[in-house]
């Protein structure tokens, strides 16, 4: 008998907001949190717009050893952890820990401090041959990516697998991937899973900046993340954390846990096209989508919501488009589909985690999030992608879509409980 | 355990195996190397290192970026990803897989690999581009080098290989962690996985990051630098390179008519907290005990256990008393080795030159020995001096991270008659 | 460096900024060979416009990236030149 996977519980920390419910009074309002960046001075950039999060370590109960140990990547998986724990009505000291496992996305993990000690010991970029005694006593937890679902873990008393995932932009939906496959396998029944970056730092924005993927639509930052539109620039970055508790559903019914729905399904494929660019078709993605769909044995006339990638890029907005033609058929023209990256912003290797976030809410509220921004058609996309105010809509079951630089292309499947699973 | 659907019924086999190693590039020169237990422990040498606190290191000397991987890939990606490349490709032609010859649809390869420091060196540069001159010399290859995902996705472009890829960024064991999503991956309905782990992380900017790490052995005499389980281990020295391996359904493997080197047999991982030596006994131990589990295999049946070999006196007690927790009397008789003393670990790609030379191992009937080390000072029958022949058929390979993770695999010669 | 840019410095901005080598005397025998011929993706490109808008100090036009050609790219970027100096 196959083992089914719940989803129990979520924590959040996004741009706009800490917590499920800001961030869910965020979407449903179609309010954007992109702005000017304030982290550091970004004059003489392309790009100087980002959506950022207003965190205070301090309010979210994380102590001055924390924030002085763990990066600002780090602090957001802690207390989306924390929430999400919480949520599912778990907590450290009940959990068996060597059949609870942890497995965490990022893309760029550690940069944000990697680069500001590299100014400090190379006398601000004039020495290759670096200084070491400039260099601060926890770099090396910077240094190493395991950092995050090693903090992560030690928070929760985990003692069973441990894993950070980095598969670029969508190392979010695949660490969750990889978290299903580990509780249908056997290897745990309880994952902690999800991901976190804060990438809005000068060597990731100047990055982007290099290959114009980013928005340059300085003068209105609050309007300048805007997929599918016919007029969309680029993507403006993001940063956030979230994490999902995953549970074995008969363990989760077992403690009388609330379940929020079921993964039913998880698939990624390569594009093996180019490190960056897409192509037209979207085979790859299409048949990540067909495989998700294929394993939570489901009828894309199923699928009553798509969460798109939708980064705004010219391209990543076709490619998508076709992908999800490809596999829905006539259904794509009828199924709402929407990238909430209009409002949060692109946060890179943490955005697959927060967009389940955001997809487990709208199964649970039953109402779509909306793509703001969104005006003028695009003749290449012409799908429905719930143009700026949300809706409210009977859902039972969800795709979420995801590429990431690399060539990488996931599908996750969600379903309620109840639905056709 | 629950599977459903045909799973059991699918078997990952090794069927390449491709490694750039301080001690060699190629199988036969890495085993070669390996078996004679030369050390390629020495200064380090790589620019801008020099007056850094680190003094000896694994670095690859012998590896002629220019012969193996396409000069625009030497401009547009960072050294790790050089060693994944070439490595792919030496793995890829040692299971005869030359360039067209697969049999099925680019869906039904992948690529996985393990990271655990990225594109460092190609970082650095960028970085000193953007402090030292503007935000606008910043180049577009930033974008795709130094990220952890950087090595998957070249391989998976060049060769073409449109099935599952991933990255499990992690500490040294993600290295086997890796080898267990391939075998997954395989298990699930992927023919071929192209798998493994290969790091650089031996730039400037990258080991100064490293010196935070309380294990790492800053000695200046490569002779004493590295030396676990002795009375004189003062921690480990890093190394750089890694391994590739191609990881096969055992029915595809015998369809191309190639031969079945091992079979991935059994994995488990544990999380026991970072820097916690002691408590990785336990950890470790468990890990032992899932893998045998996985792999239907009694601890008796261990031939030859490849330690991890951390270099630090609590560490290198606890896992003594783990291999002894989870094989019983077996683990002080069973020869246990550590050729990783010649090499350095190189983070992720440290577990899997382990599992390169264990296949190796297997085959020969040989044991390598652990070079530098003399005087054991443990409960465990370590391999020292000179390799010892052994009848092997099921070998155990074992990891610990820097931050708390634990694992083990095991492998068997040949195809798994079970 | 001159005031227009020569097919020898756009095969050396090639070399440098992307690891192609081009014979720059068959790149101006055959100037609408594509990028993509010589194994320069997009990227490449963007490096390159990347490096000239430095040198220069300031902007080439925004279709300079999308060019297929060296020859649309010489062009493109000498015609911008002229007008700036």
């Amino acid at each position: 008998m196959t083992r089914r996977v719940a989803v129990t519980g979520v924590g959040i920390v996004a741009p706009g907001g800490v917590g499920a419910p800001a961030f869910w009074d965020l979407l449903s309002s179609g309010r954007t949190a992109t702005r000017g960046i304030t982290l550091f001075d970004p004059t003489g950039f392309r790009s100087r717009i980002a959506a950022e999060v207003d965190f205070d370590p301090a309010a979210h109960g994380l102590g001055a050893a924390d924030a002085q140990r763990a990066d600002r990547y780090v602090q957001f998986a802690l207390v989306a952890a924390r929430e999400a724990m919480a949520d599912a009505g778990l907590d450290a000291a009940t959990l068996d820990p060597w059949r609870t496992a942890v497995s965490m996305g990022t893309a760029v993990g550690g940069t944000t401090r990697l680069e500001r000690d590299y100014v400090k010991v190379s006398s601000t970029g004039r020495r290759w041959d670096v200084d070491h005694s400039e260099a601060a006593p926890h770099l090396h937890r910077a240094f190493s990516p395991s950092t995050l679902a090693s903090e992560v873990a030690e928070q929760n008393g985990v003692q069973g697998p441990v894993q950070t995932v980095s598969t670029g932009c969508t190392s979010g939906l695949d660490a969750i991937g990889y978290a299903f496959h580990a509780i249908e396998e056997g290897r745990a029944d309880i994952c902690v899973a999800g991901a976190s970056d804060s990438p809005i730092s000068p060597i990731t924005v100047a990055c982007f900046d290099a290959i114009k993927a980013t928005s340059p639509n300085n003068d209105d930052p609050a309007h300048a993340s805007r997929p599918f539109d016919a007029n969309r620039d680029g993507f403006v970055m993001g940063e956030g954390g979230a994490v999902l508790i995953l549970e074995e559903l008969e363990h989760a019914r077992a403690r009388g846990a609330r379940v929020y729905c079921e993964i039913g399904g998880y698939a990624t494929f390569g594009n093996a096209h180019h490190m960056t660019g897409l192509t037209r078709e979207g085979l790859e993605m299409a048949r990540a989508i067909d495989d998700a769909m294929n394993h939570a044995r489901l009828d894309r006339t199923d699928i009553d919501y798509v969460n798109a990638h939708g980064s705004g890029t010219q391209q990543n907005d076709r490619h998508e488009t076709a992908a999800v033609k490809r596999s829905l058929g006539d259904h794509a023209y009828k199924v709402p589909m929407s990238s909430i990256k209009s409002m949060v912003g692109h946060s890179l290797g943490a955005i697959g985690a927060i967009e389940l976030v955001a997809c487990v809410l709208a199964l649970a509220h039953q109402v779509v999030p909306p793509t703001a921004n969104y005006e003028t058609p695009d003749p290449e996309c012409d799908l429905d992608y719930v143009p700026r105010t949300a809706r409210p809509l009977k859902l039972r079951s969800v795709l979420s879509v995801g590429s990431g630089f690399g060539g990488f292309q996931s599908a996750v499947v969600l379903t309620r409980p109840g639905g056709s699973a | 355990m629950m599977s459903p659907g045909n799973r059991h019924t699918r078997s990952a086999v090794v069927t390449g195996i491709g490694v750039v190693a301080p001690n060699g590039v190629g199988a036969e020169t890495f085993w070669k190397s390996t078996v004679e237990g030369i050390s390629a422990l020495d200064g380090v040498s790589r620019e801008g290192c020099e007056h850094l606190p680190l003094r000896v290191a694994g670095e690859v000397r012998g590896f002629e970026a220019e012969s193996m991987v396409e000069q625009r890939f030497l401009v547009q990606t960072d050294r790790f990803s050089h060693f994944a490349m070439a490595a792919a490709d030496l793995a890829l032609a040692d299971a005869g897989i030359g360039e067209g010859a697969l049999g099925g649809t680019p869906y039904s390869v992948g690529v996985v690999t393990a990271a655990g420091s990225g594109g460092g060196e190609f970082g650095q540069r960028e970085l000193q581009r953007l402090w030292g001159q503007g935000p606008t010399y910043v180049g577009p290859y930033q974008s795709i080098a130094w990220f952890y995902a950087a090595s998957t996705g070249q391989i998976s472009i060049r060769g073409g290989f449109k099935g599952p890829c991933g990255v499990v960024a992690s500490d040294e064991a993600g290295g086997l962690d890796a080898i267990a999503h391939a075998a997954g991956a395989v298990r699930r309905g992927t023919d071929t996985i192209i798998v493994g782990a290969a790091e650089a992380p031996l730039a400037p900017y990258s080991i100064v990051c490293q010196l935070g790490y309380r294990e790492l052995s800053t000695c200046e005499d490569p002779d004493r630098a590295y030396r676990p389980f002795t009375p004189q281990a003062c921690g480990f020295v890093p190394g750089e390179g890694g391994a590739m391996l191609v990881v096969e359904d055992a029915e595809t493997a015998r369809r191309r008519g190639t031969a079945i080197r091992a079979t991935v047999a059994g994995h488990a991982a544990t999380f026991t907290g970072a820097s916690r030596w002691e408590q990785s006994r336990e950890g470790l131990a468990r890990a032992i005990g899932g893998a045998l589990e996985a792999a239907g295999c009694s601890p008796e049946e261990i031939d030859v256990v490849f330690a991890d070999a951390l270099g630090l006196p609590e560490a290198d007690r606890a896992e003594a008393l783990a291999i002894t927790d989870a094989l019983g009397a077996h683990g002080s008789r069973v020869p246990v080795t550590a050729p990783k003393t010649g090499t350095g670990r190189a983070y992720c790609g440290a577990p899997l030159l382990d599992t390169a030379a264990a296949v190796l191992a297997l085959e020969h009937g040989l044991v390598p020995p652990t070079p530098h080390v003399q005087d054991v000072c443990h409960d465990l029958a370590l391999v020292t001096g000179t390799a010892r022949p052994a009848e092997l058929r099921t070998a155990l390979v074992l990891s610990r991270g820097l931050m708390g993770s634990n694992s083990a695999l095991v492998l068997r010669r040949g195809a798994d008659p079970s | 460096m001159t005031d227009q840019l020569t097919v020898d410095e756009l095969a050396a901005l090639m070399k440098k900024g992307a690891g192609i080598t081009v014979d720059p005397n068959e790149m101006e025998q055959r100037p609408e060979t594509p990028f993509e011929v010589y194994g320069l993706d997009s990227l490449g490109l963007l490096g390159i416009v990347g490096e000239l808008e430095n040198r220069y100090g300031r902007p080439l036009p925004p279709d300079a990236d999308r060019c297929k050609t060296p020859r649309e790219f010489l062009d493109l970027v000498n015609t911008s030149l002229m007008a700036g100096a």
